[in-house]
């Protein structure tokens, strides 16, 4: 295992590399120039140039690129902002505040919104699934799919805004979606992240049920199964301590990628509730040419992904006895 | 005559589907003493898995129908609970299967396997069935029964895994064991060295085995009494020496035909049974072997595809055909007897 | 990536670059506040901008009925202001917070219906120009200090003017520097900068009789409107923390800085050292001011009209009710009740490549054949704005509607008339490439518009630019388009900031805004003489029969719209209102209800 680890880890490194160097490209490929953005109303060249040196893009690319990675390592010096130590992620474009503070900043908030929007979805879309496979082919198995595939197609947007204006302005049963830290209020944090929440997990809940279900049904077909049943093991014991075993396999490899994608910010939720996350960070980048704080959110994002999939193929190797770590 | 350990009667398992009824098994009867072996024959959808799935009570009864009475020291089954059926199970009948890979649960190991049997019924601590689960291995004939306890099922080999399987099977010393085709996937050595050991272990706790196979040679090895099932019916019964010296149904004469004989010329032609087995939708009318019965012209008045053969069994041997004994003497008569031990 | 994903991206660039254009930074405004949306034919009078008298700009401000001190109100905004640091505030909305902590020499006095006068801020006046209006001179008033108890001198009023020069000083305006130093975009290379102890000539101070002095290159009579801007405010040099003070400057307005978080809050209490007496434009009744920002426009909108729990103390900083909402806002009477709107400064209009599109009666057959009114329904109908038929806007001083080509009698158009001028012309058929920036609502504009040229017998091109390079292209002086949509927002009230930057010839050049290339000795000639009028009212008339003249004898633009924009704020808020400026919430005037 062990071997396994540091090796995924060294690849990991190597592709989060190789997301940076594209990033770098993909972004001098735009056709908006940072600077002109950066510049204000008026840009003349003069200004233009001032602007560029400021925010340290009148070198050549491959330097530029050089001088970031550099700073990952060793840290780097601005002669506005001093010495940042490493790892130096810069200082955005925008409003000139240092990226990887700015990251670490919006990064409890997505935390947040995917941990518990995980536990929502994990416990009704496994739980729905449990249920529609027991009870295979009746109504409440029918019910169960239908209602699934509805939640699925749905959009964030649409049903954030309903679920707002119902859950909180019409019926005053739940807060309105804000983020408060966990650390500093506990019970605010859960209040205001419910309404978010519960919306996010819709679309997931519903990959869950039908991912359940089938993993159940051809579990529970498996001969393994039968032999369980065959030694006088109740129905009970036979679900959950065989099927389950079963099932929970391919359930947690797409969970794991699921929390990946997760952490690297779920854009559209965080735009729908006003939720300062990584996804409004990203999206701000982007649309403001923030080539820094672009680079930092999308080798979180990156990272969160690759780190996901290390994990789950490790979970795997533990779960599944057969399974050598290759 | 005492009642028997296991008594089928007139057991009818029927599936329902989405194109209609199927009948798996129709009609089929048997009686089995402890300490001696039944032999069930028969191609694949005879009804042979049907028949043991169902004594266990192991169908999904939301689409299965049960009818006759299958009793076990007395106690009828298909009235019985889950409850009580789970009691039974694993205690006092057992079974193993064939595809021991397949059949054990790849996450466990073969000691938190086997305890997990011994704790149900017993109620034992960790520690002793742990311990009663390494002397099972050692009992089976595992070596270093103490660390192979802590393995998987996948790192055994087959014949090691299949012993495993038994060693589950037996930990709470059943009375009834019934043994799915457990030889059919292994090699010839592997396979004497496995009917060898349930040899012992009947001959030691005294368990009642019903062996179900399509193999004749295991048959001949390891059966006390043989039963030959087609399209979900008995249709002969008696000792192993009977049935399979002088057959009554031409069906076990198909059988014992197209067993290639190992001292026989090598050039000779397979003769196997013509035609396909027979569905279990749509049965064949009358006897449900006639369409594929060399002798089925020798009865008198098509009889063989519009009445049903009834099974007569005097003791307990007999067969369901509409021969007479002599047309069957004289039309069986190139049979060369199988060799028997 | 998804479809909304890039639509965003593009709403927000165009966003971006639109209030390049439509953030005004100084100027003044005609009857904006209060006034109801007209549905076409609506009289303006002349602009309410006057420049005020010695009393005018004598503190404190008038009081507002009903209004207490105490509390706290509570701003919502999607982005945190991108900078603080005065010298470095174009944009409009980032001068929304600036109203309450920087002071300028001079600044607008607005009453409740919107007219506004140019006062003296930190001067005692609207300052003396010499009679050739190159020298300026102003008093500073006596009592102002900084929110560290430090007194506010002429210093910190040069200070402000000078660090401008600084490299870490990029985006603020440059009027004031070219009009010092004479040099025009190369204002940088004459001086170095306050930072190692040198001063401009050209700014004289005198520390015991409290007056600085401008020694301007060339004259300007509407100097005084130019020190108004936010980017001209004083900074005091032993407070002056250079690249920090945009996150956390020092204050002489009636609040400071209390606690930012950036683009998360922003806290603002009193600063006990603004004396009212001295400030004759701003009242200060709240104990303080919440910001919060990131809360998307939809969502403060929808807290806003759901008026729960501390939103009834609630307000829009600067973003207006979007157009999901706008139908709501106008039915809902007890909604109305708590709502303004305004017009945004300046205009939208299309600018014809005279270049390309040489004939005038083609031009004038363009005017005729523009389908203002269902362009306007895209728009969202009457209440996103009036429709514009001249140059100048209603904010600019000399403002007076005229309709040359009757656009406000048939808004639809007028195919016949452009069909008659195209004959006229020989030119029917004429092929019109039409380019505008790609987003949402300008690709349903652009169908309306293709229709209207076909039906007045032109053959349009229609041209969607990626709006991210948009303007790039279209200032560019050999582009093939020959009508490109456009809008431009003056940067204080008087007419100059207009016509000279969008019609005078010397204004012709890549990355410059005279697109339409408009390049004819009497407007040269008419710019100059206008540029030195000493009197605003006189040269805003002046400046008005120019715009006529133009539009009349030239139509180098078919105008478009005067855009209005609604707010919703909280029920227990008290005194909001439009700032005519900056379109926004005029946080200053605003009180906390019992």
């Amino acid at each position: 295992m062990l071997r396994f680890l540091i090796r995924r880890t060294l690849g990991a490194a190597v592709i989060l590399l190789i997301i940076s160097a594209l990033v770098f490209v993909l972004f001098y490929a735009a056709p908006r120039d940072p600077a002109r953005i950066a510049c204000g109303k008026v840009c003349t060249p003069e200004t233009l140039a001032l602007v560029k040196k400021n925010l340290g893009i009148d070198h050549p690319l491959p330097v530029q690129y050089w001088d970031w990675l550099k700073g990952l390592f060793v840290g780097r010096d601005y002669t506005s902002f001093g010495h940042c130590d490493a790892p130096c992620l810069g200082y955005s474009f925008q409003n000139r505040e240092p990226v990887l503070s700015t990251i670490l900043d919006r990064f409890p908030a997505t935390i947040s919104l995917a941990l518990g929007s995980s536990v929502v979805f994990l416990v009704f879309g496994i739980g729905t699934g449990m249920l529609a496979a027991v009870k295979q082919g009746k109504a409440l198995d029918k019910v169960a799919s239908s209602a699934s595939l509805i939640a699925s197609s749905m959009q964030i947007y649409v049903v954030g805004v309903f679920a707002t204006y119902l859950l909180v302005d019409q019926l005053h049963w739940l807060d309105r979606a804000n983020y408060t830290p966990f650390t500093s209020d506990p019970v605010g944090w859960a209040q205001g992240l419910l309404v978010p929440w519960l919306v996010l997990s819709l679309i997931f809940t519903a990959n869950y049920t039908r991912m359940t279900r089938s993993q159940m049904v051809e579990s529970m077909s498996e001969d393994y199964v039968r032999t369980a049943r065959a030694k006088g093991l109740s129905r009970r014991t036979v679900f959950f301590r065989f099927a389950w075993r079963g099932a929970m396999g391919p359930i947690i490899t797409i969970f794991g990628l699921d929390l990946g994608t997760l952490l690297g910010g779920a854009i559209i939720t965080e735009q729908t509730f006003s939720i300062q996350g990584l996804g409004r960070l990203s999206v701000k980048a982007v649309s403001t040419n923030d080539l820094p704080m672009l680079l930092g959110v999308v080798l979180v994002a990156a990272a969160a992904i690759v780190v996901f999939n290390i994990v789950v193929d490790a979970v795997y190797a533990l779960i599944d006895p057969r399974v050598r770590l290759a | 005559m005492s009642t028997p350990f296991l008594s089928v009667r007139d057991l009818r398992v029927h599936f329902s589907t989405h194109d209609g009824v199927v009948k798996a098994v129709d009609g089929l009867s048997f009686d089995l003493e402890k300490g001696r072996t039944l032999g069930i024959v028969g191609e694949s959808g005879s009804g042979k898995s049907v028949t043991n799935m169902a004594i266990l009570g192991l169908h999904d009864p939301r689409n299965t129908t049960m009818d006759g009475e299958i009793l076990l020291d007395g106690k009828e089954l298909i009235t019985a609970g889950e409850r009580e059926l789970e009691e039974l199970r694993g205690n006092k009948m057992s079974m193993i299967f064939q595809d021991a890979l397949a059949s054990l649960s790849p996450y466990h190991t073969i000691g938190a396997q086997i305890a997990e049997t011994y704790r149900k019924h017993t109620g034992a601590s960790k520690k002793e069935a742990r311990a009663r689960a390494v002397e099972m291995l050692r009992r089976v004939g595992i070596p270093q029964p103490d660390i192979r306890v802590d393995d998987y099922p996948h790192q055994f080999s087959g014949g090691m895994r299949q012993r495993a399987m038994i060693a589950m099977a037996l930990v709470c010393d059943p009375e009834l064991l019934i043994a799915d085709e457990p030889t059919t996937a292994l090699d010839v050595t592997v396979q004497a060295q496995i009917m060898d050991l349930l040899k012992d272990l009947q001959q030691e706790f005294g368990t009642a085995i019903i062996f179900i196979t399509h193999d004749l040679g295991v048959i001949a090895d390891i059966a006390d009494d043989v039963l030959v099932m087609y399209g979900g019916r008995c249709v002969e019964k008696g000792s192993k020496k009977e049935v399979l010296n002088t057959p009554e149904h031409p069906y076990t004469l198909g059988l014992l035909g197209s067993m290639p004989s190992l001292d026989g010329p090598v050039d000779v032609p397979l003769s196997p049974i013509p035609g396909a087995p027979p569905s279990l939708l749509n049965p064949p009318s009358g006897c449900r072997f006639h369409p594929r019965c060399s002798f089925a012209e020798q009865v008198p008045g098509g009889l063989c595809s519009t009445e049903r053969p009834t099974l007569e069994i005097t003791d307990g041997r007999g067969s369901a055909c509409h021969l007479t004994p002599g047309q069957k003497r004289e039309l069986f008569a190139d049979h060369a007897p199988a060799r028997t031990n | 990536m998804s479809l909304s994903r890039r639509n965003f991206v593009i709403a927000t660039s165009v966003a971006a670059a639109g209030s390049t254009l439509l953030s005004a930074c100084s100027s003044g405004n005609a009857g904006g506040s209060g006034s109801t949306p007209s549905d076409g034919a609506t009289s303006y009078t002349g602009a309410k901008v006057t420049v005020g008298t010695k009393e005018d700009s004598t503190g404190p401000a008038p009081e507002i009925a009903g209004a207490k001190k105490g509390g706290t109100i509570y701003g919502l905004a999607p982005d945190d202001f991108s900078h603080l640091d005065p010298q470095r505030i174009y944009y409009a909305y980032n001068s929304t917070a600036a109203l309450l902590l920087h002071r300028c020499l001079t600044g607008y006095k607005i009453d409740s219906t919107g007219h506004q006068k140019l006062v003296g801020d930190l001067a005692t006046d609207t300052g003396t120009p010499s009679a050739d209006n190159k020298t300026w001179t102003f008093t500073l008033k006596e009592g102002l200090k900084w929110e560290d108890g430090s007194e506010l001198t002429v210093e910190d009023v040069r200070h402000g003017i000078e660090r401008s020069w600084a490299s870490f000083i990029t985006e603020g305006a440059n009027y004031v520097q070219s009009a010092l130093t004479g040099k025009g975009g190369k204002w940088r290379d004459a001086y170095e900068g306050p930072y190692k102890g040198k001063h401009l000539d050209s700014i004289v101070t005198d520390k015991a009789k409290r007056t600085i002095t401008f020694k301007l290159a060339e004259a300007k009579p509407d100097f005084n409107f130019t020190l108004a801007m936010h980017s001209y405010a004083a900074v005091s040099p032993k407070l002056d923390t250079k690249e920090k003070y945009d996150k956390k400057p020092a204050a002489c307005g009636p609040y400071k800085i209390k606690a930012h978080t950036t683009d998360k809050s922003m806290v603002l209490t009193r600063n006990k050292y603004w004396d009212p007496a001295t400030d004759s434009i701003r009242n200060a009744y709240p104990d303080g001011f919440e910001f919060d920002f990131g809360i998307e426009t939809l969502d403060s909108t929808d807290r806003l009209i759901a008026d729960q729990g501390k939103d009834q103390y609630a307000v829009s900083i600067y973003k207006g009710v979007p157009a999901e909402r706008i139908q709501k806002v106008l039915t809902d009477p007890e909604l109305k009740k708590r709502s303004f709107n305004g017009l945004l400064t300046g205009i939208y209009y299309y600018a014809i490549n005279t270049k390309r599109v040489t004939d005038l009666k083609v031009r004038q057959a363009l005017n005729h054949a523009w389908p203002l009114q269902q362009i306007r329904q895209i728009y969202g109908g009457p209440s996103a704005g009036d429709f514009a038929t001249s140059i100048l806007s209603p904010d600019v001083i000399g403002y007076k509607q005229y309709d040359a080509y009757g656009k406000l009698k048939t808004p639809q158009g007028d195919p016949a008339a452009a069909k008659k001028l195209l004959k006229e012309a020989g030119k029917e058929g004429m092929k019109i490439v039409y380019a505008y920036p790609q987003d949402p609502t300008y690709d349903k504009t652009k169908v309306v518009i293709e229709n209207a040229l076909k039906a007045a017998g032109f053959t349009p091109v229609i041209k969607a630019v990626d709006s991210t390079s948009y303007y790039d292209q279209i200032q560019q002086i050999d582009n093939s388009y020959d009508v490109m949509w456009f809008g431009w927002s003056p940067d204080w009230p008087t007419a100059y900031t207009v016509v000279q930057p969008l019609f005078d010839g010397g204004a012709i050049g890549n990355g410059m805004n005279n697109i339409s290339q408009t390049n004819i000795p009497w407007i040269n000639d008419g710019i100059k003489k206008n540029a030195v009028i000493a009197d605003q009212a006189k040269a805003g008339e002046a400046w008005q029969a120019l715009d006529e003249r133009i539009m009349k004898e030239v139509a180098p633009i078919i105008p478009e719209t005067f855009s209005r924009r609604y707010y919703v704020y909280g029920s227990k808020v008290g005194g909001a209102q439009f700032d005519p400026n900056f379109s926004a919430t005029l946080l200053y005037k605003t009180f906390v209800k019992a």
